[in-house]
């Protein structure tokens, strides 16, 4: 194999390296305690008093609490993400479906990963990725608006039951909202082991720092990468 | 024109005292959900209103809300229908039948046109012109059009009338609908609940009747003071939620020490009623207190959210009924199993394309 030169592309802002992180921490969160209070696995037993609710560390009392505090600090995780979508283009690598380049680039790194090519071209960030990831905040974006749908329900004279109101009233009744935030939250398990096997599959396979980028926003690219505009 | 009693006249007429009048204002304050100094307020409308004209309409229903009507407790439904409110028509309460008594349906909603309550109980089938549903000969759904029009206000009275019902279960061959659905124009107030409670009717109507207003309702209509607290939030058994303590099967210790029934498919976390406080039959029980979760039978759709004692919802499958977590479980595993495949083959793919690269620069 030659060794060939790369230049390292700066792309990813603090700001987004920094919303990453709390962003995985918190979902991580919001997923284990999530499933505890969808389905309370293990409890207290005959001769426990309800009252080991207040301050037990595993008791659904607790763990809700932890729940509805990773929410929030999802949410205030945002401000990071805004700030670097507005100050910086390398933020800002969403699916451009009125490219051309969106459509052959798909194509190609869908054959690449049916191995029917054995390599493609190097990109900021692939169409597939783009595409997955736009997902993945629309998948955030409904699990926001139904759980503060539910959980501002416990006062519905509170200003968050009339600003989600309109969940409720869409999805019929809020049994559904349950049911919706529930199948959407197993998307993450399913988005963590495609992105985690994807982005070390793509430092694996072409050596272009994909997972020490999560850390310091530098790519190392094999050449140049055909969505390079995006950062102009 | 007659000038209607009001409701100390049908006190004093029937020999009752003043101070069983005072009393009688004091319990209705509570039942409207006002406080306690508003007291006056319902005995000065108590002695100045005349009594309110009620049309209670059947629909699409089993009556089952009428059930529980006539057993309110406080005050008694006999004292609500005598004396407190004017009840001129309801096919089922009514000494008269047949068509004299359809005839004064006519008269009364010309007579008080634009002045009564009109209390509607069941769904209104739409399919086939309505004719799953016929009252005297007609299909409801033109008995229901012609009496909103005189009406004041109406009352959907029971998860039928509010919701559609059971019969509006999929796939709903009657095509029942609420009455809100027919109805427009017209201040409507929901009163779900299959049954509703029977003390919420009564101040739902008694709100109407002395303040000549309809009571604070919330973004589904529901009155607040009534439907304002989720069940779960009321619920005396709640301590064993937040602590983690439930009952798993309908006959197993937790059950029987009155735990939390929430895994066995209680539906309090999604319902709202007035159940917790008021509970039923005079603050004798309720279905949690009673060992059985709440299906939120105030609730629209709640028919369709099957089973009823599982938490979440079956999807129904080919050969097979599975929830969001088998399904959610299933998919993330296989996920990982395909990306080891997956990574397995491509190191195969990075090995041949290395070959292929040093053989042609050899060339």
């Amino acid at each position: 194999m030659k060794n060939k030169r790369v230049d390292g592309i700066y792309i990813f802002s603090p700001f987004l390296r920094l919303f990453h992180w709390i962003m995985a921490a918190a979902v991580l969160m919001l997923f284990l305690t999530g499933r505890y209070i969808a389905n309370p696995f293990f409890h207290g037993s005959i001769g426990v008093d309800p009252t080991i609710s207040v301050g037990n560390l595993m008791s659904m009392e607790t763990i809700r609490f932890w729940h509805f505090f990773w929410a929030y600090v999802l949410v205030a995780s945002f401000i990071l993400r805004i700030y670097g979508w507005v100050m910086y283009k390398g933020d800002r690598l969403l699916p451009k479906f009125w490219t051309k380049l969106y459509w052959t680039g798909l194509s190609e790194v869908l054959q690449h990963y049916l191995f029917l090519k054995s390599d493609h071209q190097p990109y900021l960030r692939n169409s597939l990725a783009r595409t997955t990831y736009l997902i993945w905040y629309i998948v955030t974006f409904v699990l926001m608006a139904t759980g503060f749908a539910m959980y501002g329900m416990i006062n519905p004279a509170s200003w968050t039951a009339k600003f989600f109101s309109p969940v409720i009233s869409l999805l019929g009744n809020e049994y559904n909202v349950h049911v919706v935030h529930n199948y959407a939250a197993w998307f993450f398990p399913l988005f963590l082991t495609f992105h985690t096997y994807f982005a070390y599959r793509s430092d694996m396979m072409h050596g272009d720092g994909e997972i020490s980028s999560i850390f310091s926003g530098i790519k190392y690219l094999p050449g140049k990468p055909a969505d390079a505009e995006d950062l102009k | 024109m007659e000038t209607r009693m009001t409701m100390w006249d049908s006190f004093s007429k029937r020999g009752l005292s003043r101070r069983t009048f005072l009393k009688t204002c004091t319990a209705l304050t509570a039942m409207m959900g006002l406080p306690l100094t508003d007291r006056k307020k319902v005995v000065e409308a108590a002695t100045k209103q005349p009594l309110p004209v009620v049309v209670w309409l059947h629909g699409h229903e089993c009556t089952g809300c009428d059930e529980a009507f006539i057993r309110s407790q406080s005050p008694l439904a006999s004292d609500l229908v005598l004396n407190m409110i004017s009840l001129e028509y309801s096919d089922t309460l009514a000494a008269a039948a047949g068509e004299p008594f359809e005839k004064h349906l006519e008269t009364v909603i010309k007579k008080y046109d634009g002045k009564f309550i009109l209390a509607v109980e069941g769904g209104v089938p739409l399919a086939d012109q309505g004719i799953s549903c016929m009252v005297g000969g007609k299909p409801f759904v033109d008995v229901l059009k012609e009496v909103a029009k005189h009406a004041a206000a109406i009352i959907e009275y029971g998860s039928c009338a509010a919701w559609g019902g059971v019969q509006a279960a999929k796939p709903n061959p009657t095509g029942s609908v609420s009455v809100s659905k027919v109805i427009s124009g017209k201040p409507i107030i929901k009163v779900p609940g299959c049954p509703p409670i029977p003390e919420v009717m009564t101040g739902v109507v008694m709100h109407l009747a002395l303040f000549g207003q309809i009571p604070p309702l919330d973004a589904q209509g529901r009155p607040k003071q009534f439907y304002g607290n989720r069940i779960h939030d009321t619920c005396y058994r709640r301590s064993f939620f937040d602590a983690g303590m439930f009952a798993e099967r309908f006959d197993d210790a937790g059950s029987k020490a009155g735990w939390c029934l929430y895994k066995l498919g209680c539906r309090g976390p999604e319902a709202y009623n007035a159940c917790g406080n008021l509970r039923w039959w005079n603050g004798l029980s309720y279905p949690i207190q009673s060992g059985s979760p709440c299906f939120a039978c105030g609730s629209d759709g709640f028919w369709d959210n099957g089973p009823f004692h599982e938490r979440l919802p079956n999807v129904v499958l080919p050969n097979t009924l599975t929830n969001a977590d088998k399904i959610g479980a299933g998919l993330t595993v296989a996920a990982m199993a395909g990306v080891t495949v997956h990574a397995v083959i491509s190191s195969v793919q990075k090995a041949r394309h290395a070959k292929n690269e040093s053989e042609h620069d050899e060339e």
